[in-house]
């Protein structure tokens, strides 16, 4: 079982930047809440994270305090101001080589956040870019501390234009509060 | 008359798992024994501030670690090596923790907490592509009296499994190649890589130029740089090699392209 394990390892580094490092296990994107946003007002947006089947990463607030929270950041932006970021809760996962259960984020998890669009923004298209942070184990062994980077485009409109809701599914889920 | 045939039957089928089952595998154990590579030395400072040569360990058997504090699976199998170290210390085993933690603040708290009996100091990236590049944690190396690494273990591994191999290299007299040791748990059948110094160190790391000029490095560089990298990072063979020492594929490309390199300039 812990050599197949190890051979998941290794095949799940193919398709990685560079294909015999440790395996990049962790991929994500950034969705708006709206097809497009206003000056001076606020955007919603999620980061979302696909975890590889077989790996773990520590929830925002881990259990424990030696373990590496994920976390998520945003590089610095002349348009947008962060102003809340919204982890999703981690589930309780017993692992065999803990004494009791821990935080952790498995499968797909959507990290929500509130971003201020800069008053004096013109109407156009800007990007922003950020990484998603995490620390990734399987059942056997954990990989180094890792990041990824996640980029978003955001169309500025005039107030006027009225906005549309995008991706309704994925941030019914997020509780902005 | 029947007892006659069973019993020819018997005699007929262990024949044939003697040949085709029992003697591949044994065949297939000694001839492990060749591929066992000399562990890479190396010189650290332990959190206690003592050096650590493993040169100075030649004779002992060693289990290296390759552990972090954040790693739980590492933190399962630190108090097994610790009565490890009690255990057969006396008889020639000596345990060494390198953490591969980004300081060394939370690993003196764990040292201390565990009341580890055994030298820890902190690793990097050049150390652990010596032993052929730390992917995962804990990765742990068995090395024999005679300085070869016998078994590589990646993942959290029984400690039944370290104290048989263990227990097998302490039998063997020093400065004696274990030929048919006999390969424990998954990852030591496979063969184990290592880089030298110089491979580690080098501004193509992976590759020994330690025999090209200065010029010659130069253009060697100039090369690479002008090779794209097959594996998909979208650089350079030459920045492939410098932002990920892992890479397998740029680093055969890097060998590939100084071989030639040398060919054309040497012969």
């Amino acid at each position: 079982m812990r050599w197949v394990a190890v051979s998941l390892l290794v095949l799940l580094t193919a398709g990685t930047a560079c294909a015999s490092g440790p395996p990049e296990v962790v991929s994500a994107k950034a969705v708006l809440a709206t097809d497009a946003v206003h000056a001076g007002q606020t955007a919603k947006v999620a980061v979302l994270a696909r975890i590889e089947p077989g790996y773990h990463i520590n929830a925002h607030k881990p259990s424990l305090d030696y373990l590496i929270p994920t976390r998520v950041t945003f590089d610095s932006n002349p348009v947008l101001k962060v102003e809340k970021v919204l982890y999703p809760r981690g589930k309780s996962v017993k692992f065999d080589f803990m004494d009791s259960p821990i935080s952790v984020y498995e499968g797909e998890i959507h990290v929500g956040s509130v971003l201020k669009v800069s008053t004096a923004t013109r109407p156009g298209a800007y990007t922003f870019r950020g990484k998603f942070m995490y620390q990734a184990c399987n059942d056997h062994a954990c990989l180094p501390p890792a990041s990824v980077p996640w980029e978003a485009s955001i169309r500025v409109v005039p107030s006027s234009v009225p906005l549309k809701p995008a991706n309704s599914e994925i941030f019914r889920a997020i509780h902005f509060r | 008359m029947v007892g006659v045939i069973l019993g020819i039957v018997v005699v007929v089928g262990l024949f044939f798992v003697n040949k085709y089952w029992i003697t591949p595998a044994t065949t297939k154990a000694a001839k492990a024994g060749g591929q066992f590579p000399e562990a890479p030395g190396f010189q650290v400072t332990s959190l206690s501030g003592n050096k650590i040569d493993l040169q100075a360990y030649r004779g002992k058997v060693v289990l290296l670690d390759f552990w972090a504090t954040w790693c739980g699976p590492c933190r399962i199998e630190i108090p097994g090596f610790v009565q490890l170290q009690n255990k057969y210390g006396s008889q020639g085993l000596a345990v060494i923790g390198i953490s591969m933690d980004d300081g060394p603040a939370p690993v003196r708290e764990f040292y201390s907490n565990f009341h580890m009996n055994y030298p820890v100091a902190m690793g990097s990236d050049k150390l652990g592509m010596l032993y052929g590049g730390i992917f995962g944690l804990p990765t742990t190396f068995l090395i024999g009296r005679d300085g070869r690494i016998y078994a590589k273990h990646e993942g959290l591994t029984d400690m039944s499994v370290f104290e048989d191999e263990i227990k097998e290299l302490l039998a063997a007299p020093p400065n004696r190649k274990v030929a048919d040791f006999r390969t424990v748990g998954y990852t030591a059948a496979k063969q184990i890589q290592t880089s030298t110094p110089a491979e580690v160190n080098s501004v193509v790391p992976g590759v020994d130029v330690s025999k090209l000029s200065p010029a010659e490095v130069k253009e060697y560089e100039k090369v690479l740089s002008q090779e794209k990298c097959q594996c998909g990072c979208g650089f350079s063979v030459l920045k492939c090699r410098q932002v990920d020492s892992s890479c397998q594929v740029s680093l055969q490309e890097a060998r590939a392209a100084y071989k030639k390199f040398v060919k054309s300039h040497h012969s």
